[in-house]
């Protein structure tokens, strides 16, 4: 009888990056859903579009590389339905199509692809697509123009995730409870910039900051694992030196754009986080 | 009945037997800076190397059994001085390879460590068997040692919680603590840490800070060599899997594996893996002639539906080995060096403290083999020093 022997451990856990891919995706369909009933077929063909493109793109890609194609590990999915979440509901469709497309390319292709790239592709495409296309990506928001009520279904929205912040945060308990994105850049981010708002007397601007835009910042850009730190110090550090940042960015009044270019520039500070908050192990001296 | 003459972490005991010597249990057979003894009567058939649950070839000693020639084994008289050294002979062991009784130093606090993995739970049948057996064990070990106080450290929803609660009530300087954690064996300084509170810095032991880790099993062993004259050749050992009866059985030390599978109702299914001491830190086997010994735990089969097969990714930063290290280690780090040979910064992030419990590619959702890849960076590592 011959038996088979292999290193430590000898069974594995059930998640892989597959499920926390599609397990992310699966938390962002409520809000998907919310968008197309408040916005209608536009949202419905921005969303389509967007995540089509994304994964065309990375497959035409990745054929002309001849490197394996990982479509089904669900990153450019992500990639495409948390683009398509940011664009307003007007945009022209082309604009999304774009977006998507340079997020494969650069931000993801070219930094080496799924782990090893530094800044979150999706806020790249977004950042990419309002730098380009600023008249057509601007968009006006008014959130709680009926109150309370808009917590559940934001009627002042502009963008197709300020659709629910509650189905933002439903969607972000889930990952959060799954651990599918990093609980403490995501608990710290938000929490601490919800309590210093007040604090440092921008208290009346809470109401932009209680968004679904804000939310899904926060939960899933700012804490999506591959950019964000590693340590665990590190990861607090790095939740809240990003709420200092958008605190800045909020002073001058470029709400949502702030708080993307906030976690695009905190992106960068990751491994130099990660490089300085190594931790002792027990027995360290 | 195979008995390995290495059954701890140190040098392979010298034999005191050969070839054609009629043996009894209980009856030293292996002496050195640790002691061996036979757990059965009968005639020695060879003394050579073979197979050993760590993979490697060991000095052992073949005993071809006579039925119903059990020895009866005398009790000891107890007088405080003599427990030291009974508990000594006996030969206890833990776990991890680790005597039970290693330092003359003081010793303040003893760390008990009473937790499973999922598919083992041999200490919890020994808690729940013996829970006397084992406070008394205890006693004896924390009055041979001088310790003030002793915690036991089991996982919450343990059935054996209620039970050891209920046997320490009166002594006070026992406490039996619930912990929704497993420590694998090898943890000692984070059991350490931990529960008493003591931090023990690199290059020096738990005992050095007066804090001695042990575990159920031991406490029975301490029990049976002081009240039955009996030293180490009986283990509880869980055998668990794709097999017809799982559960937890006594049995004599350098009994083949494959018979006790055979005893438990043998393989449902083709056995692909046998594996000793638990799926997450325990080692696969080759053979199933591997005799149980005093470090032994578990047995787990498996068949080819239970294997992990799944194709690797790309490490995505989801720090869940980070979180998962009871060491502190950074294990995705090491893996990247180790596997682009970067030994130096291997080194420089303390890959030596890996105590190789896997819970890191337990957790890692990219299916990485970090153990292995850290094993190779800490021959790296030893070579890069062997060189300087």
């Amino acid at each position: 009888m011959t038996y088979t022997i292999s290193p430590l451990p000898h069974v594995k856990s059930k998640e892989s990056v597959k499920s926390v891919m599609w397990g992310t995706v699966a938390a962002l369909v409520p809000i998907t859903i919310a968008a197309i009933y408040l916005f209608g077929l536009p949202a419905l063909t921005i969303v389509l579009a967007t995540v089509v493109a994304a994964v065309v793109t990375e497959i035409v890609i990745y054929k002309a590389a001849s490197q394996p194609i990982t479509i089904r590990d669900g990153n450019a999915v992500l990639i495409g339905l948390l683009l398509a979440l940011l664009m307003p509901a007007s945009v022209p469709i082309w604009v999304p199509i774009i977006g998507a497309a340079f997020a494969i390319a650069i931000p993801k292709y070219i930094f080496g692809g799924t782990g090893t790239l530094v800044f979150h592709p999706a806020l790249v495409g977004f950042a990419f697509l309002l730098a380009a296309w600023p008249t057509l990506m601007g968009t006006v928001s008014i959130p709680n123009l009926g109150g309370f009520s808009d917590l559940l279904l934001e009627t002042g929205a502009g963008r197709l995730v300020e659709a629910s912040p509650a189905l933002v945060l439903l969607g972000g308990a889930f990952v959060l409870y799954k651990k599918y994105v990093d609980r403490r850049v995501a608990l710290s981010a938000t929490i601490l910039l919800l309590l210093l708002m007040p604090i440092v007397g921008m208290g009346s601007q809470l109401p932009y900051v209680i968004t679904g835009g804000y939310f899904l910042g926060l939960i899933f850009l700012a804490a999506d694992p591959i950019t964000s730190p590693v340590t665990k110090k590190g990861r607090l550090v790095y939740g809240t030196v990003l709420v200092l940042l958008i605190l800045i960015q909020l002073h001058f009044d470029t709400y949502f754009a702030g708080m993307c270019f906030a976690v695009l520039l905190m992106n960068v500070f990751s491994p130099f986080i990660d490089r300085n908050t190594i931790p002792k192990p027990i027995g360290g001296k | 009945m195979i008995i390995p003459l290495q059954q701890h972490d140190g040098a392979v005991c010298d034999s005191l037997v050969s070839v054609g010597d009629i043996v009894s249990v209980g009856q030293l057979i292996g002496d050195g800076e640790f002691r061996i003894h036979s757990s059965v009567s009968g005639e020695v058939t060879a003394v050579s190397e073979l197979p050993h649950p760590t993979g490697k070839d060991v000095l052992s000693v073949v005993i071809k059994t006579h039925d119903g020639e059990k020895r009866e084994i005398e009790p000891v008289e107890l007088s405080a001085g003599k427990i030291r050294r009974i508990i000594k002979e006996a030969g206890i062991v833990e776990p991890n390879g680790h005597p039970t009784l290693r330092t003359k130093g003081d010793i303040d606090t003893i760390v008990v460590n009473g937790t499973n993995t999922w598919d083992l739970s041999s200490y919890e049948a020994i808690m729940l068997d013996h829970p006397s057996k084992i406070v008394y064990g205890l006693k004896a070990l924390m009055e041979t040692v001088g310790a003030k106080k002793a915690f036991i450290i089991i996982e919450l929803g343990s059935e054996a919680l209620n039970t050891m609660r209920t046997e320490t009530i009166p002594d006070s300087n026992i406490k039996v603590i619930a912990t929704p954690g497993y420590y694998p064996p090898g943890t000692e300084n984070t059991l350490s840490k931990k529960f008493a509170k003591k931090k023990v810095p690199r290059g020096s032991t738990t005992e050095d800070r007066g804090v001695l880790v042990s575990s159920i099993a031991a406490m029975k062993a301490i029990y049976d060599a002081l009240r039955d004259g009996e030293p180490m050749i009986k283990k509880v050992v869980t055998v668990a899997g794709a097999v017809g009866s799982p559960r937890n059985v006594l049995v004599d030390i350098g009994t083949p594996i494959g018979y006790m599978i055979k005893e438990c109702g043998g393989c449902s299914g083709t056995p692909v893996k046998i594996i000793v001491n638990g799926a997450i830190s325990g080692a696969a086997q080759y053979s199933d002639e591997v005799p149980v010994i005093k470090t032994t735990t578990g047995i787990l089969v498996q068949t080819e539906r239970d294997i992990e097969r799944e194709p690797q990714a790309p490490c995505i930063n989801c720090a869940w080995c980070v979180d998962e290290c009871p060491i502190g280690l950074m294990p995705h780090l090491l893996y990247g060096y180790a596997d682009s040979a970067q030994f130096d910064k291997c080194a420089e992030l303390y890959i030596g403290d890996c105590v190789e419990c896997g819970m890191c590619a337990y957790v890692c959702p990219s299916k990485l083999p970090i153990v292995q890849i850290i094993r190779y960076g800490k021959h790296g590592v030893a070579e890069m020093e062997a060189s300087e």
